[in-house]
């Protein structure tokens, strides 16, 4: 079953069947992009949901998700398609007496040679062809979801390779010729914006950026996603985290470890956000030890406090300079 | 309304968003896909559109408003003679025929808590000389100037002193508070008024504005020529450089893939053919372009190490493996302040890290702290890189270490901004130039695309 969002309401609330709070901005950028068919670029730090955006739609929409995890030195022969090399190799083996049949009739070298060649379609097949996720997006027989995860680690020379994807949703095999998609997939790029993404990338996508959420959205997010933490803790939780995030820290808390940290707070049954509570769980949340070391000097420290008054100098006069 | 689209997006384009034809066509079947009732769905459905880089939602959010107001003119608090008494009105026209004929109509056109009228605000524009201005950081400036155009400030004072005379002529105290506050929201309107027209008319100015012609002639134009504004321009024609620079690398790289035979894995291979030898493994020498730059930033170089910073930075996010150093009188990594994704953040960073001094240069003395600490950054198939013009304070040049360094690397190029004949003096560039693999004078931006060229291709 395949649902079509059909206005940006919908998305929404076929989002949040799925336990992903979208906002309006985030509802009414997919709604795009599934209207216009365009991939959707998804930008924004590390936890915020991208990923899960993905996830969320493809189970909303009933598809299935496929998905590429982008990496340096990600080829096209781990991303599209690949010869079966072996197999190949097997089946010649196998069809030797075959072979020998149809070729042994031969009375030249020559007519051996096309009649060889008539058969040569039967090893570069479908057959033979080991499917890599962005052909079986494209070959699926079913619409799709394709998440290309972290795209910016990624090479350049990817980038460009996935252009003639990304705007016609077709790909060339030499051996085969051109591959169209049956049904275009939706597809979503993420990026943590690790490096400038390529002017013809962007070209073809929407762009959406998601930021860290607010106090209220976040909070909606933990109420939803860990429902057993009490509302009082988890309206300080959020307010600690969102304070966390104010500060410089090298790596600040997302959603993701704010979820984290909540369920291990109903792991230890804690009933109130205290020191204790605080300082052995705030592993969860802060993964540098700087940054730990940080928020604990804060906790620590105690509230500010007026400046001291210094005492009337009485020697004021002498203490010159 | 589809005009008013076109003259966002060339405004857009203007303040340096890059929107491309076919962002623009998308733009608008987006427009029409989401009608323009909802002002928050055609905001939003404009932005994903448009804008593909965070850098730039800043941009569009300070023009969406003004070509697409919100539409409420800003409030007046309305006419303070309504409501008054003969007798009232008799008082405020003796008190103001003791004003300056000049200020008092102001101060009348004040009174009537009217709107300006759009013939009103083109002539205070006018007066400003609103029609040249083309950037958004000068909004509130023009809005300033428009203010004191008509007299602002002196009609505050003059208020304040009507109403200390009509307190004294002897009209109760509320009724002149609330004239005061009345006044207030008149000219706090107005005020809105002027900067929101101040802000239209430089969106509109600078959809008009042409753009990109001179480009060219810019990257042709000696470094130490440019202007501030300038360099901004050539900062994405550097991200051009860097990225045509690393293409050049990896496709040499590609190239020189098919290497050894690779005996464990041919063997192992066998196996599943009973050990005959059926598939050979070569050995897949994953070549990645590495590269160590070191740039000089001393008062010498001063005119041109902005931009060889931001060329440093192009190419650190283009190429993984690039360690970047730069030196005055000792040498620093700077690859962590290029760590980050805004270049002028990162530029900044370094030159108020290392400030420049006078004659304080020690090129030799750079080239000991390199050997001490990041020799190792070198090694086969490393290319290095040297920017500046080795100019050394005669200073200990050190060409010892810099053989030794040259040796290591695959190939060393030296980027200078001085031509040979200039080669005198404190340079040392003549040492220098016979351990390196090339020397390419680099000017302007236009030899540095060539010099570019030439390491890739040569």
């Amino acid at each position: 079953m395949t649902t079509i969002f059909d206005s940006t309401t919908t998305v929404k609330d076929e989002l949040s069947k799925q336990k992903y709070i979208a906002s309006d901005e985030i509802a009414t950028i997919v709604y795009l992009a599934q209207k216009l068919g365009k991939p959707l670029l998804a930008e924004g730090p590390a936890g915020v949901g991208k990923t899960e955006l993905a996830k969320a739609i493809a189970s909303a929409t009933g598809r299935e998700l496929i998905r590429l995890q982008c990496y340096e030195g990600l080829d096209e022969s781990k991303a599209l398609y690949e010869w079966e090399y072996s197999k190949q190799l097997l089946y010649t083996q196998l069809l030797r007496d075959k072979l020998n049949d149809t070729l042994g009739k031969a009375e030249t070298l020559a007519e051996a040679a096309d009649k060889l060649a008539k058969e040569e379609d039967v090893f570069f097949s479908n057959r033979f062809l080991l499917q890599r996720p962005l052909l079986k997006a494209i070959l699926s027989e079913k619409p799709t979801v394709l998440l290309i995860d972290e795209i910016d680690r990624a090479d350049a020379e990817f980038e460009a390779f996935l252009l003639e994807i990304l705007s016609d949703f077709q790909v060339s095999v030499p051996e085969l010729g051109t591959l169209t998609a049956i049904h275009k997939p939706f597809v979503i790029l993420t990026s943590n914006n690790t490096r400038e993404l390529s002017e013809a990338l962007k070209r073809r996508c929407l762009y959406l950026f998601i930021d860290y959420p607010n106090l209220q959205e976040e909070l909606a997010v933990v109420r939803l996603k860990v429902p057993d933490l009490n509302p009082k803790l988890a309206q300080q939780a959020v307010e600690f985290v969102q304070k966390l995030r104010k500060a410089d820290m090298r790596k600040s808390p997302s959603i993701s470890e704010t979820l984290d940290w909540a369920n291990a707070l109903v792991a230890l049954n804690a009933s109130n956000l205290d020191k204790d509570v605080l300082e052995d769980t705030l592993s969860v949340l802060l993964k540098h030890e700087a940054d730990l070391q940080k928020a604990k000097r804060q906790l620590n420290a105690p509230p500010p406090q007026q400046p001291k008054q210094r005492p009337p100098d009485d020697y004021g006069k002498f203490s010159g300079n | 309304m589809e005009s008013r689209i076109l003259q966002l997006i060339a405004a857009l384009r203007a303040s340096g968003v890059r929107v491309s034809l076919a962002e623009s066509a998308e733009a608008f079947s987006a427009v029409d896909l989401m009608g323009i009732q909802d002002r928050e769905s055609f905001r939003l459905s404009l932005r994903a559109t448009l804008i593909k880089d965070v850098k730039d939602l800043s941009t569009f959010e300070k023009l969406f408003p003004l070509f697409f107001g919100s539409g409420q003119p800003p409030e007046m608090g309305g006419n303070p003679m309504d409501d008054l008494t003969p007798e009232e009105i008799q008082m405020l026209a003796e008190a103001l025929s003791q004003f300056a004929e000049k200020l008092r109509q102001r101060m009348e056109r004040l009174m009537n808590g009217e709107q300006l009228s759009r013939s009103e605000l083109e002539a205070l524009g006018q007066l400003v000389g609103l029609n040249q201005a083309d950037n958004l950081n000068y909004q509130k400036w023009m809005a300033e100037r428009m203010k004191r155009a008509m007299a602002f400030p002196e009609v505050q004072k003059a208020m304040k002193e009507l109403m200390e005379q009509l307190a004294q002529m002897g009209m109760s105290r509320e009724r002149v508070e609330q004239m005061r506050q009345l006044i207030q929201q008149n000219m706090q309107g107005m005020q809105e008024q002027m900067e929101q027209f101040a802000g239209e008319r430089i969106a509109e100015n600078l959809s008009e504005k042409p753009r990109g012609e001179n480009i060219d002639n810019l990257m042709n134009r000696p470094f130490q020529a440019l202007s501030d504004s300038d360099k901004q321009l050539l900062q994405r024609e550097v991200q051009k450089l860097a990225a045509a620079l690393r293409t050049r690398i990896a496709l040499r790289q590609k190239r020189a893939k098919s290497g050894q035979m690779d005996a464990k894995a041919t063997i192992r291979a066998s196996l599943k053919y009973n050990g005959v030898p059926m598939e050979i493994k070569h050995k897949n020498r994953t070549h990645k372009p590495k590269i160590v730059v070191i740039c000089d930033v001393s008062t010498s170089m001063h005119f041109c190490s902005e931009l060889m910073l931001s060329f440093l930075f192009a190419l650190q996010g283009q190429v993984r493996k690039t360690h970047a150093f730069a030196f005055i009188d000792h040498l620093e990594s700077i690859s962590e302040d290029f760590s980050g994704t805004n270049a002028d953040e990162a530029i900044q960073s370094v030159l108020w890290r290392m400030p420049s001094g006078h004659y304080n240069t020690d090129l030799g003395w750079a080239l000991n702290n390199f050997n001490d600490e990041y020799m190792d950054t070198l090694n086969s198939g490393t290319t290095l890189i040297i920017v500046g013009d080795g100019r050394n304070n005669y200073n200990d040049p050190r060409i010892d270490i810099f053989s030794r360094m040259s040796c290591r690397a695959t190939r060393t190029i030296w980027l200078n901004p001085e031509p040979p004949p200039m080669w005198n003096g404190d340079s040392d560039m003549a040492k220098y130039a016979p351990l390196c693999s090339a020397v390419l004078k680099v000017g302007n931006l236009r030899e540095l695309a060539n010099a570019v060229d030439d390491l890739m291709t040569g």
